[in-house]
């Protein structure tokens, strides 16, 4: 079953200037079914009076049930298609069905869709949680042995019901949000676990995809007691076959400033920054550490350790490919190494807290 | 032979747009996975030892064309039959070519319109200019030399602004060693685009300064062969060798990979243009080969009398040479190499080479003996 | 049919053929009268023709008539020399011989002794004073040639905040030397050449010898003799007489207005055509990129001009396709345009009831009838046109809903884009083109656009103006005169003159022209 959010040009702020823009809705959602992607696009054209134009899809949702069963099938028709943009967003629904995610209503952006990217950008370029994942990305994936996919989910929050009405963008406090939620872990195109916080960032810093983020760290008594703000952050990946095993290092660098403290510090003190930098690398560390062992446990490697080895040993990788998930990859020693950087502490030195 | 000169500097852009033509757009020899630039680079090395051999045939007969020197070196019949045997091959290519355009603008732009339409656009444009003559085609092969090749740069620079590329998807080099790097020059590379350059063997005596045929053909052959291979590697580098491998035109997707700051995007245009302009560029040497050897084996001195209806001809072999892309792309890559790209490239021009040689001391003994 | 053409071919041939003045046979008579009656025969007593009689020599022994077309002559000067004349000849020592009086008229600067009457009457018909003396074989030939003449004004076309004010205008002799002027250099040769076999037109020919290719100077000579039409109005005859191709759209010849392009051509070895009763003077052999240059663009620096010259191929570029490229994106192309685009183009075109082209079509020629219109009318209404054309095109029309305010935008951009252009000529063969390149559009999308433009680009690259080829120096391409193209390198750089007209003297700078700060002793640092 396959549901399209249509875009109703006229209805769209600012596109118009003949009125009329605030009496519809600007999307209309239709449902179709069919044995095929091809087939429940064409079979809505019986409810849809204008041509379904692929150009400018800019996400597709997955339904949560459909991702356990197996996702593999759905992005040939997406390929094949010249109208498709392989840069598409791709995401899953989360507890709830595709179609429910998507009638919902949002204020800001008046299109559901674009709200949903445009959140997912925000939130992967300043908080690193979760990924923007697009369809040429997966499909890659799939081709490649030493690589699983990892996509970012979407729920609704509040009440699902009351997010297809129109109401629902008449309150200040929409009865039904869209918000970004846990990354779903893929194996074999199939949904076999999800990742959140922590976890979660763990999965981008090796991915290398954090731009922003905030690290918190214990300081003394007070605990988060200090914010780190990452503006840059780099990883990189190597391997090693050791009596054929593989030891994965990674290696992140991250460089910010301090952007919120409860405790007092004078942080003119290079040592003390100094200290504070290890504490920086200690956490985030740890957080690397939980999502290896944490993708390890559902014996996928998201990371794309796999392809690591492949570059790097090519030859025991032909031999290595066929059981990297479920045998190489679980066992794979790991050695994380981060330089934290504390460049600059803003515009105070000290906190007023004493 | 038409009455006319170009300069070594328009042959050589002519011959940068002949052969990025198709090949830039294609996906070309990816059977090589993500050492493809690889192959590419073997492939004009070698294509450089076959452009030598025309080159060496053209010093013996600098003022004829293929078509003429056949019969000095074979002699009449044969020579005749020899350059009807070319002149079809030039033909037919220009038809495949015209085929290949065709079919990639209609899968992923016009796939309402008709192929015969779409190429009988581009076959009344080729026709036109051939009608116009070398002159004017090389002259504005140096006008679009230069948009072509602004283009380029500025889908480089783009795609490496928009962060799209990742070098390390062109790692493991060498995976499975040199066999199937060379498996796919010696099918594919050798012959398109560099083995094509033999249809310069009937542009070369238009050449001004003569002495610079050498110069020009080759940098032009070493330049468009570095190209091609850093196209690819990008191609590589942006999708990934299992997407480039399964894709009809590499280069599209690799377009549609660039995103810089929310506004420069889908630029499918630049492809559009690079595609139209390459394949006209091909068509057209092709096909204005054919109508000149035509010309000169049947004695004809207007050659623009031969123009519509060679024309009209390529255009109908185009759409009947293939019922199907996949039928077309199949015949291109096996019987075409075999019975057409490796006799008509290497072998009979090495032979005619060979025969030049051996006539050329004969001579010299006799000069000599008197 | 064939020889019905070929009959009346000949006929058209005879009948302005007698209305030549050189269909006038015959020499003059001894008596006075019987002359002026010839005059006034072939005049058929033209009221502008004045003839006046008085008597000559020491005892008034000897008729005399003074005959001119009044306005053509400087009528204070024929009293002065009408008053001499009579002094001369009436001082004892004179003589009333014909050398006599030719050596004694000092008061203009030519008189010469004419037999023929066809050269008689077209001395006459070109401003001359004929003095006819009773008993001579001979006449007098005075030139005084004057009357009134617009005044030199600023040209109306190619108008420069930098430069020279002045334009040409409708008198020969001003125009010639107005250029002479700027060339002091007795190498500026000036040919004459008469056109029109009723309208007797004065051309000339003029080019800087030892820099113009005298190949092309005797093809011009050939091409404007072969001319054989009854009148030349306006340097636009000659043109279109003398191009080399008749079918393109393009202009294979230049013409301007201002006397400093012409000195500025002339010195790159190009050849002017003037013509007598237009201020615009042909230039040959015309390239594609002159249609780019304005004059200006040397008295700018060179940082600006290349600015500018990239801005006007830009801005033709743009009156050239954004039409066509608007209908291929919203027929063809929509996943070109990016989404939040598409939804308010979309938005826009739902209500309009013509497919895209339609609605180019019918706003492009509503724009042209509108220009038109503004062109030809008097300048007291022409303010209405544009009201009426504001109101219309901006807003009432996407108001009815009869086309998208992005179509609007589009026209605007392009009729904006086409005033930019500098060349008029080039600007309106961009507006035929741009017809064409929308119904490819149409047809083929970016297909139908870039097949257009390479047909365009075949053509240009075909096109040869007086031998040279038209898109030189692009095509071919000659880098010794590239700097003068989309790019304008600074002055000191651009050494040579264009190549391809050019046959003896390519190298018009010495080397080391480029300014440079004067060298410091090294003690003297910067203590002063």
């Amino acid at each position: 079953m396959s549901t399209f959010q249509i875009v109703n040009p006229g209805n769209v702020a600012g596109a118009t200037q003949r009125g009329g823009g605030s009496a519809g809705l600007p999307v209309a959602l239709y449902t179709s079914t069919g044995d095929t992607l091809v087939e429940a696009s064409r079979k809505a054209s019986k409810q849809i009076s204008r041509i379904p134009y692929y150009s400018h899809t800019n996400l597709v949702v997955i339904g949560e049930e459909l991702a356990k069963e197996g996702i593999q099938q759905i992005f040939d028709a997406v390929e094949r298609n010249p109208q498709f943009r392989p840069a598409a967003n791709i995401i899953i629904a989360r507890k709830q069905t595709a179609k429910q995610l998507s009638s919902v209503l949002t204020p800001i952006d008046k299109i559901p869709a674009n709200q949903i990217i445009k959140t997912l950008q925000f939130t992967k370029g300043l908080l690193g949680e979760n990924v923007d994942t697009r369809i040429r990305e997966i499909i890659e994936n799939f081709s490649l042995d030493g690589k699983e996919v990892v996509i970012s989910s979407f729920r609704i929050a509040g009440d699902w019901q009351k997010g297809a009405e129109q109401d629902n963008v008449r309150t200040i406090e929409p009865s039904a949000r869209l918000r970004a939620a846990e990354l779903a872990v893929f194996k074999n195109g199939k949904l076999v676990g999800w990742m959140k916080n922590e976890e979660a960032r763990g999965v981008l810093w090796v991915l290398n995809k954090v731009k922003q983020t905030n690290v918190n760290i214990d300081w003394g008594e007070s605990k988060e007691g200090l914010s780190y703000k990452v503006m840059r952050a780099q990883a990189k990946v190597k391997a090693k076959l050791k009596d054929g095993n593989p030891i994965i290092s990674v290696v992140i660098k991250t460089e910010g400033d301090i952007s919120e403290t409860f405790i007092s510090m004078d942080f003119t003190d290079p040592k003390q920054i100094i200290e504070l930098e290890k504490k920086i690398q200690q956490e985030i560390k740890k957080e690397v550490r939980k999502a290896v062992h944490a993708a390890q446990k559902k014996k996928s490697d998201i990371f794309g350790f796999g392809e690591v080895v492949h570059r790097t040993y090519p030859e025991e990788w032909k031999e290595m490919k066929k059981t990297w998930h479920n045998k190489y990859f679980p066992e794979a020693e790991l050695h994380v190494k981060v330089d934290s950087f504390i460049r600059r502490t803003g515009l105070r030195t000290r906190s007023y807290i004493q | 032979m038409e009455r006319a000169c170009i300069s070594a500097r328009q042959l050589f852009m002519l011959a940068i747009l002949f052969e990025h033509g198709s090949a830039m757009v294609i996906p070309l020899g990816v059977d090589a996975k993500q050492d493809v630039w690889l192959a590419i680079l073997c492939g004009m090395v070698l294509g450089g030892g076959l452009l030598f051999i025309y080159y060496r045939l053209f010093t013996y007969y600098p003022r004829l064309p293929l078509t003429s020197y056949s019969q000095r070196i074979v002699g009449s019949f044969f020579g005749k039959v020899l350059g009807l045997i070319y002149v079809l091959y030039f033909l037919y290519i220009a038809a495949r070519v015209l085929r290949d355009f065709g079919e990639l603008l209609l899968t992923f732009a016009y796939p309402e319109t008709p192929l015969f339409i779409l190429n009988t656009v581009m076959m009344l444009t080729v026709m036109y200019a051939v009608y116009k003559g070398i002159e004017v085609i090389a002259r504005a092969s140096q006008l679009f030399f230069f948009s072509l090749y602004w283009i380029l740069i500025l889908g480089f620079v783009l795609i490496i602004i928009a962060g799209a590329v990742d070098l390390r998807r062109l790692q493991p080099i060498l995976e499975e060693g040199w066999e199937p790097i060379f498996h796919v020059v010696f099918t594919q590379t050798l012959y398109v685009p560099f083995g094509e350059m033999i249809v310069f063997t009937m542009i070369f005596p238009y050449l001004q300064k003569q002495e610079k045929v050498m110069k020009a053909g080759f940098l032009a052959l070493f330049l468009s062969g570095i190209n091609l291979a850093i196209i690819m590697a990008m191609n590589i580098a942006v999708l990934g060798a299992d997407t480039v491998s399964r894709s009809t035109f590499p280069l599209l997707n690799t377009i549609q990979e660039i995103r810089v700051a929310n506004f420069l995007e889908r630029l499918d245009v630049l492809f559009m243009i690079a595609l139209i302009v390459g394949g006209f560029f091909k068509v057209g040497v092709f096909f204005y080969a054919g109508v000149i050897g035509a010309a000169d084996l049947f004695q004809i001195k207007e050659y623009q009398r031969l123009v519509y209806p060679l024309g009209i001809s390529v255009l109908l072999l185009s759409i009947a040479i293939a019922s199907n892309f996949a039928e077309h792309i199949k015949e291109g890559l096996q019987i075409v190499t075999i019975y057409m790209h490796i006799p008509l490239q290497i072998v009979i021009p090495f032979l005619l080479l060979l025969v030049a040689v051996l006539r050329q001391q004969k001579t010299d003994k006799e000069n000599k003996g008197r | 049919m064939w020889t019905r053409s070929k009959g009346k071919k000949e006929k058209d041939t005879h009948a302005y053929g007698g209305l030549a003045p050189n269909g006038i046979y015959g020499t003059i008579d001894q008596d006075l009268h019987t002359n002026i009656e010839k005059v006034r025969d072939i005049t058929g007593n033209s009221a502008d023709i004045i003839i006046r009689r008085f008597l000559l020599g020491k005892d008034d022994n000897f008729p005399a008539a003074l005959c001119f077309v009044s306005g053509m002559v400087d009528e204070h000067i024929v009293q002065q020399l009408l008053l001499e004349i009579s002094v001369q000849l009436s001082l004892p020592s004179s003589s009333c011989g014909l050398d006599y009086i030719e050596q004694k008229i000092a008061t203009t600067n030519t008189a010469r002794r004419i037999q023929q009457w066809h050269d008689i009457f077209s001395s006459l018909m070109s401003g001359e004073v004929i003095l006819f003396i009773d008993g001579m074989l001979e006449a007098i030939g005075v030139s005084v040639k004057g009357g009134e003449y617009r005044a030199i004004t600023e040209p109306s076309t190619q108008l420069s905040i930098r430069g020279p004010r002045e334009g040409f205008t409708e008198s020969l002799a001003t125009n010639v030397a107005m250029v002479r002027r700027r060339i002091q250099n007795p190498h500026v040769w000036v040919e004459a050449i008469t056109l029109g076999e009723v309208t007797q037109t004065n051309v000339r020919i003029m080019y800087i010898k030892g820099i113009a290719n005298d190949k092309i100077v005797e093809e011009v000579r050939s091409r404007l003799r072969r001319i054989c039409i009854d009148g030349v109005l306006e340097s636009g005859y000659i043109e279109q007489l003398i191009e080399d191709e008749s079918f393109t759209t393009f202009p294979t010849v230049y013409h301007t207005e201002r006397p400093d392009s012409v000195a500025a051509n002339l010195l790159e070895g190009r050849i002017a055509i003037f013509v007598e009763g237009t201020p615009f003077v042909l230039i040959v052999p015309t390239v594609f990129i002159q249609f780019f240059q304005a004059v200006e663009d040397y008295y700018a620096r060179f940082d600006i001009a290349t600015a500018l010259r990239f801005l006007r191929m830009l801005v033709f570029f743009i009156s050239l396709v954004a039409p066509s490229v608007y209908i291929a994106l919203t027929t063809f192309h929509q996943e070109m345009i990016p989404t939040s685009l598409v939804i308010a183009i979309a938005a826009q075109r739902e209500a309009v009831p013509f497919p895209a082209f339609i609605e180019a079509l019918l706003m492009e020629v509503t724009f042209e009838i509108l220009r038109e219109a503004g062109v030809r009318l008097p300048r007291a209404v022409g303010q209405a046109v544009s009201i009426v054309g504001a109101l219309v095109i901006g807003q009432a029309a996407v108001e009815a809903g009869f086309v998208s305010s992005a179509m609007v935008i589009v026209v605007s951009i392009t009729a904006i884009a086409s005033f930019a252009t500098p060349s008029f000529a080039i600007a309106i063969s961009a507006r035929l083109i741009r017809f064409a390149l929308m119904v490819l559009a149409a047809l083929f999308g970016f297909y139908g656009i870039l097949i257009g433009v390479i047909l365009m680009t075949i053509h240009l690259c075909s096109l040869r103006s007086f031998g040279v080829p038209y898109m030189a120096p692009l095509a071919p391409l000659i880098l010794e005169n590239i700097g003068d193209t989309f790019i304008r390198f600074p002055l000191w750089g651009l050494k040579e003159r264009p190549h391809l007209i050019m046959n003896t003297d390519t190298v018009r700078q010495k080397d080391g022209q480029r300014p440079k700060p004067p060298q410091r002793a090294e003690k003297e640092g910067d203590s002063n």
